[in-house]
């Protein structure tokens, strides 16, 4: 697990690399200003920390998937004496872990 | 009533650019429309943010205080929650994708942008395909939860990619 400051890190030599930046801004199309790039990175390393902290959240409920699909395999369950939702319920939150 | 909307700005991504602002906002109307036709990402797979450019100097405030609450309506899920508070930006969509017709398009009301005194809010239409061709329509509004001037609006996608095209008209709505 990364700190924040080694997600900073990181952040800001992935915009260092990825310069020229540009902005479009008052109909014209200009290089970021020094301020811009600045911020680039502060919100980047914000985005990846963020990411890094709860990316877990959105990650679970794509896996999940709908309620009705849920429900249909816990019926199946109930018919068949199956395990199938709750081992799929296991799966999504181990292949996708909270973070320590 | 004809004539009620009255344009402010408009940029259109011609060739690629990180970031979209749109600026002009003051006080002449208390509320405005922000319309986002055809936006998509250079890079697959990207959330678009949104942030505020302050008055007061025209930078823009990523500090940690834009909450918002929205709901994805999904064809691949039956919906998908989606609310956060405290973060430097608003996340209007997600997963937005970089092929053909895979194009983004919101409809923004933006409420107290201007006013010194009070909490800025959105709400938010929008409907587009993601990067796996599925389509997401997001649908919900958010705060910013500083008593600000803001005289515009910035718009970035996830990771910093840039944006391969998009049409953003910001109006003002006739008092």
């Amino acid at each position: 697990m990364a700190t924040k400051e080694e997600l900073q890190t990181q952040a800001d030599a992935e915009i260092e690399a990825a310069k020229p930046l540009y902005a479009l801004v008052n109909n014209e199309r200009r290089e970021f200003t020094d301020a811009e790039y600045a911020q680039a990175k502060v919100d980047l390393g914000n985005n990846k920390w963020n990411e890094q902290q709860f990316g877990y959240i959105e990650a679970r409920q794509e896996a999940y998937g709908s309620i009705g699909d849920q429900l249909d395999m816990q019926y199946k369950d109930l018919v068949d004496g199956t395990t199938v939702w709750k081992d799929h319920i296991a799966k999504v939150k181990s292949d996708n872990p909270k973070p320590a | 009533m004809a004539g009620s909307l009255i344009k402010i700005d408009e940029e259109i991504v011609s060739s690629a650019v990180a970031s979209v602002s749109l600026t002009g906002i003051d006080s002449t109307y208390d509320v405005y429309l922000l319309i986002m036709n055809n936006v998509s990402p250079a890079n697959d797979n990207k959330d678009l943010y949104m942030q505020y450019i302050k008055a007061s100097d025209s930078s823009t405030d990523s500090t940690a205080n834009y909450d918002y609450a929205t709901k994805g309506l999904l064809t691949s899920l039956s919906f998908q929650n989606n609310a956060n508070t405290n973060q430097t930006q608003f996340t209007l969509q997600y997963a937005r994708g970089s092929a053909t017709n895979e194009q983004d398009n919101n409809l923004l009301y933006l409420f107290n942008t201007y006013s010194s005194a009070e909490y800025s809010f959105y709400t938010l239409e929008g409907s587009g395909l993601n990067f796996a061709g599925g389509l997401g329509s997001e649908q919900g509004g958010g705060a910013h939860s500083v008593a600000q001037s803001n005289s515009g609006v910035k718009f970035t996608w996830e990771s910093g990619g840039n944006f391969a095209s998009g049409t953003f008209t910001l109006y003002g709505l006739k008092k």
